[in-house]
């Protein structure tokens, strides 16, 4: 039975949910699932952009079939061509065999890598400026190189100012019915995991992503339908700020995120005395998290939402807990820059944490190590206590200033 | 042929040995003690016609040859090396890359002067950052329509601040190495060119040495030697040259010595016989012969393949290293020979060994020689890649740099007040102003720009009303001797660790700046903008001490007699913000690899500081393999513009 939704007068969501999946790309946990979004545009020529993961084929498959309503299926447009959007190209190439595949050279050539076996003659290549009429829409091509993958493009609807925007404004959660952003409560249950979404995975390609937003700010974009998540129809200057924000790495808020390493509970408490301090002094933005106890991806989102950071770790096997080491090793391959950090460590008999967390710091863009580093010798002391106050200090001092 | 000097070689050898012993060794001593440029002899010596020896005689030269040069600077040094090193300088250094590089116009205006000796030159390559490497150069030219706009200072000067002329060394193209630098003549005079420090020198001290400081000079566009980027190939062309004048200015020294402790070892008898008679002495005198004679064929030949526009630049730098590591050994025997008495001052021998020593040191070390050296026999090594090593940043480690250059010098002086009491500073409180530099929390130390003595008054009161001790640069103390020795600051002297450093009219030499390293907060007063100092404070004010001084003086003074100070509590350092990498990195469009000039593209023959502009066309991303073309450059937002 099908399921889907009304975008716009001929324009349909086609897409399908998954609550099931525990990993997204077997990288990142999704408690709230995720939606695989597809469109189907209806117009003199029949139109589908993008398709959904295998693993929600069948509903995907139902949707497209109700919605053609017996006719044929012209044209199939592949924005992006990673398998969780590009894994039913094959099934709707042998239920619709006329169909023509309209997409990048580059992703021809993934297509093929994939398998997924179009006839050469099937295929229509565009690129950047290119243009095609499906009768009462046109639909213009914009190439979006690494905004993910290196083959993406998006594609407007000049003639109702429709963006589709493959992986770029995506999301996690599933969307359980909705459709539309201002259906549901974005700004408080979804904008974390429209950042967790982004951070994670497009966060490395910051320079991609703002030269995309400069190309679409010269669009009249009135409508965003990304291939997660919800379809933007309002606000949709609110997310493109968020977006802004993101690909510059610019801190959404002043805030301070504490995330420790601890083994017995020491360097927890160190962490905790910190926070105190931190309120205590009137300073209240503090998140806190323990490495083990947290997926990464969910430090990485916190990391690019606020300007500081607090890391404690203790020194394991002469190195930097694994788990903070993951972390830090995380934000340096998702490009996380201009950040301020506090270290502290913690050692019983060589300390090493400090100078090798500093160092990968260093390597980053941007990073600044607060002066005020913490070596913890196994527990907290009068001493040590005293040098996290000059820590608190310091993390409240440098809010003052911008990058 | 026959291997030897000509007759008119020798005459005139005689001729310039003559004006040597005449005119210079009665005063040498003097000009030794004293420190002291012989100005007389100078103009004498251009009288003589030996300042424009190998330059055409049209341009006001002797016309004469290369070797007749180097014998000249041999005689001199024989009986003086700092007098020896001003003929070398002005005109291996001074006068030889206008010679050589000029065009008519230059030649006419410069050269003339120079050759004829009314004017005096001299050689502005080295920098505090750019010794052995001239691509660690930091003094800037920018073109602004008709001139440049000259920024930057230089450090061991010869000649310096009495020349005349000065070819001097400057970036115009930055971040690409040797080959962004461009040549130019700058005349003594000029508003913003000043003399900094002239140095103490442990010999030549009759010979002038000096650093120079460009503020702003405007430097006219026709006053560009050579084209721009040619500086680096100038400066080289004129160092082999100079190495000739080096090696002879070694080779006099040596002879001098030598010639002294012969005359003394015939004389001086012990075990009833010269001493020049016994064994060991007679096999010094034989090995001493031998290194001259080897020294002086190696500068000959240098000098007849110069003359002969044949390449010599490894026999140069083999002529220069040779003589001045023998003119060590050379004066170390000769003193040897004269026991006790050659360690007297006033002995001939005792300077000319401390005469000797800047010979294995200057216009190229004799390590650098041998770089030279085997870079003919071996070829140029293959790259090596120092990751990182240009970008150092400030001795005294990341600071604020915020200098108060807007308004009246009272509304700067309140700024700097507003800043320092915002960051903690309690100025009601004082100490003791002779309290020692190691324990002191707060010292005000007087620079070489303070100025006379009575000067240092400004320096006390400003001390006492901001709670502080009194300190000093080292050559305040040392040589100035305002302060005693134990008061000044740097790595040879004390180091300061507490939390306020105020530097008056203090420069920042390297050394300075390294004792200075652990303090919380460094505020710098100098009237040169591009001093050192301000690169590494938190706070400074460009404008006389004079002015400055008591300003701030009155700003600090709470009208009370200062409370003792409570126990030193080490301050926090300032929080700077990182600053964005100054090179503009690309992200290739295929895969998201950036290419950044920090670290170059090592597999694919790319060095380290090439930008992506300077990337050959063929080049393609290392990751993926797309063209250049795929590559996007990279922007650099910063939140800090919007508000």
């Amino acid at each position: 039975m099908q399921c889907t939704r009304k975008v716009t007068e001929d324009l349909y969501w086609v897409g399908a949910n998954d609550k099931r999946l525990h990993l997204f790309e077997s990288a990142h946990p999704i408690e709230g699932g995720v939606s695989y979004n597809s469109y189907l545009l209806l117009d003199e020529k029949t139109a589908l952009f993008d398709t959904a993961d295998w693993s929600v084929g069948k509903q995907f498959l139902e949707n497209v079939e109700y919605v053609l309503d017996g006719r044929k299926l012209d044209y199939l447009v592949i924005n992006h061509l990673e398998p969780d959007h590009a894994a039913s190209i094959g099934e709707i190439v042998l239920r619709y065999p006329e169909v023509k595949v309209v997409s990048t050279e580059k992703a021809w050539l993934l297509m093929n890598q994939f398998q997924f076996r179009i006839d050469e003659e099937k295929f229509v290549e565009v690129k950047e400026g290119d243009s095609m009429s499906f009768g009462k829409h046109n639909i213009a091509f914009v190439a979006a190189p690494m905004v993910h993958w290196p083959e993406v493009m998006v594609s407007f609807d000049t003639t109702d100012g429709i963006l589709f925007s493959a992986d770029a404004f995506g999301s996690f959660k599933s969307l359980d019915g909705a459709l539309f952003a201002d259906e549901v409560d974005f700004k408080g249950e979804w904008i974390d995991e429209a950042r967790r979404y982004y951070t994670n995975i497009v966060g490395k390609y910051g320079p991609q992503v703002m030269a995309l937003l400069k190309k679409a700010s010269t669009l009249d974009i009135k409508c965003i339908c990304p291939l997660h998540g919800p379809v933007w129809r309002k606000d949709i200057p609110w997310i493109i700020d968020k977006y802004v924000h993101w690909a510059t790495y610019t801190p959404e808020e002043k805030g301070i995120v504490i995330a420790y390493a601890s083994m017995y509970g020491n360097t927890m408490s160190a962490a905790h005395i910190l926070a105190s301090k931190l309120h205590e002094k009137g300073f209240h933005n503090v998140k806190m998290y323990d490495v083990s106890e947290t997926h990464v991806s969910f430090l990485i989102s916190e990391a690019f939402k606020y300007s500081h950071l607090a890391l404690f770790s203790v020194t394991y096997n002469l190195n930097v807990f694994p788990a903070m080491q993951n972390f830090i090793d995380d934000m340096k391959r998702l490009n996380l820059q201009k950040r301020v950090i506090g270290i502290v460590e913690n050692g019983s008999w060589a300390p090493q944490a400090l100078d090798l967390m500093a160092k990968s710091f260093d390597e980053m863009k941007q990073m600044t190590v607060l002066n005020e580093q913490v070596s913890v010798l196994s527990s907290v002391t009068k001493m040590t206590d005293r040098e996290l106050d000059g820590l608190a200090d310091s993390l409240i001092e440098s809010m003052k200033q911008d990058y | 042929m026959l291997f030897s000097t000509t007759e008119a070689h020798e005459e005139f050898r005689a001729k310039v040995r003559k004006f040597a012993e005449e005119e210079v060794k009665p005063i040498a001593f003097k000009l030794d003690q004293e420190n002291e440029f012989p100005y007389d002899v100078v103009k004498k010596m251009a009288k003589l016609g030996i300042m424009g020896i190998p330059y055409e005689k049209k341009y006001g030269g002797a016309e004469s040859d290369v070797l007749s040069y180097a014998i000249a600077v041999e005689e001199l040094s024989r009986v003086d090396g700092g007098v020896g090193v001003i003929l070398s300088a002005h005109t291996s250094l001074g006068t030889y890359p206008i010679a050589a590089f000029g065009t008519e116009e230059q030649k006419k205006k410069y050269l003339v002067p120079l050759a004829k000796g009314e004017k005096l030159g001299a050689f502005g390559l080295t920098e505090p950052n750019a010794g052995s490497d001239a691509g660690g150069t930091e003094t800037v030219a920018v073109l602004e329509g008709d001139h440049y706009v000259l920024n930057g200072g230089k450090i061991f000067i010869t000649n310096a601040p009495v020349a005349d002329t000065y070819v001097i060394f400057a970036v115009t193209t930055p971040n690409i190495g040797t080959h962004g630098i461009s040549a130019f003549i700058v005349e003594k005079g000029w508003e913003g060119f000043e003399f900094g420090d002239h140095y103490d020198k442990m010999g030549i001290r009759s010979s002038s040495t000096a650093e120079l400081i460009f503020n702003d000079v405007k430097v006219p566009k026709e006053n560009l030697l050579g084209k721009e980027g040619q500086g680096f190939k100038i400066a080289m062309a004129t160092l082999d040259g100079g190495r000739i004048g080096i090696a002879s200015q070694a080779l006099g020294i040596a002879q001098g010595a030598f010639d002294n402790a012969k005359e003394y070892a015939l004389e001086r008898v012990q075990f009833d016989m010269p001493i020049a008679f016994q064994q060991i002495n007679q096999f010094k005198f034989a090995d001493m012969a031998i290194k001259l004679t080897n020294a002086r064929n190696l500068i000959y030949t240098a000098a007849e393949k110069k003359q002969a526009h044949v390449p010599y630049g490894m026999d140069s730098a083999m002529a220069k290293a040779y003589a001045s590591d023998i003119a060590l050994e050379v004066c170390n025997d000769a003193l040897q020979i004269y026991g006790g008495n050659g360690y007297l001052k006033g002995m001939e021998v005792e300077r000319a060994y401390r005469d000797a020593k800047i010979t294995t040191i200057y216009e190229g070390t004799n390590e650098i020689q041998r770089v030279v050296i085997a870079s003919h026999i071996l070829g140029k090594a293959p790259k090596t890649t120092v990751a990182g090593a240009k970008d150092k940043g400030p001795i005294t480690g990341v600071r604020k740099k915020i200098i108060y250059a807007k308004g009246t010098a009272k509304e700067r002086v309140d700024q700097l007040v507003e800043a320092l009491k915002g960051d903690g500073f309690d100025f009601t409180v004082g100490i003791d102003p002779m309290t020692p530099i190691v324990d002191a929390d707060r010292v005000v130390s007087a620079g070489k720009g303070i100025g006379a003595k009575e000067n240092m008054k400004l320096v006390e009161e400003l001390a006492k009303q901001a709670g502080a001790a009194v300190g000093s640069s080292r050559p305040v103390a040392e040589t100035m001797k305002y302060v005693p020795l134990d008061r000044y600051v740097g790595m040879s002297g004390q180091k300061f660790s507490g939390n306020l450093y105020i530097a008056c009219g203090i420069s920042g030499a390297g050394q300075h700046l390294k004792g200075i390293r652990e303090a919380t907060t460094i505020v710098a007063v100098n009237k040169n903008k591009n001093a050192p100092i301000f690169k590494n404070a938190d706070y400074g004010i460009v404008g006389d001490v004079m002015e400055i001084l008591p300003l701030l003086t009155k700003a600090l003074d709470n009208g009370q007699p200062k409370k003792p100070a409570p126990e030193r509590v080490k301050m926090r350092k300032a929080t700077v913000l990182k600053e964005p990498s100054h090179w503009t990195t690309y992200v290739c469009d295929g895969c998201g690899y950036e290419y950044d000039p920090a670290a170059g593209d090592e597999e694919g023959g790319i060095s380290i500081g090439t930008t992506f502009e300077a990337l050959p066309e063929e080049w393609i991303c290392p990751v993926c393999g797309e063209e250049k073309t795929a590559f996007v450059e990279v922007e650099k937002y910063s939140s800090k513009e919007e508000k």
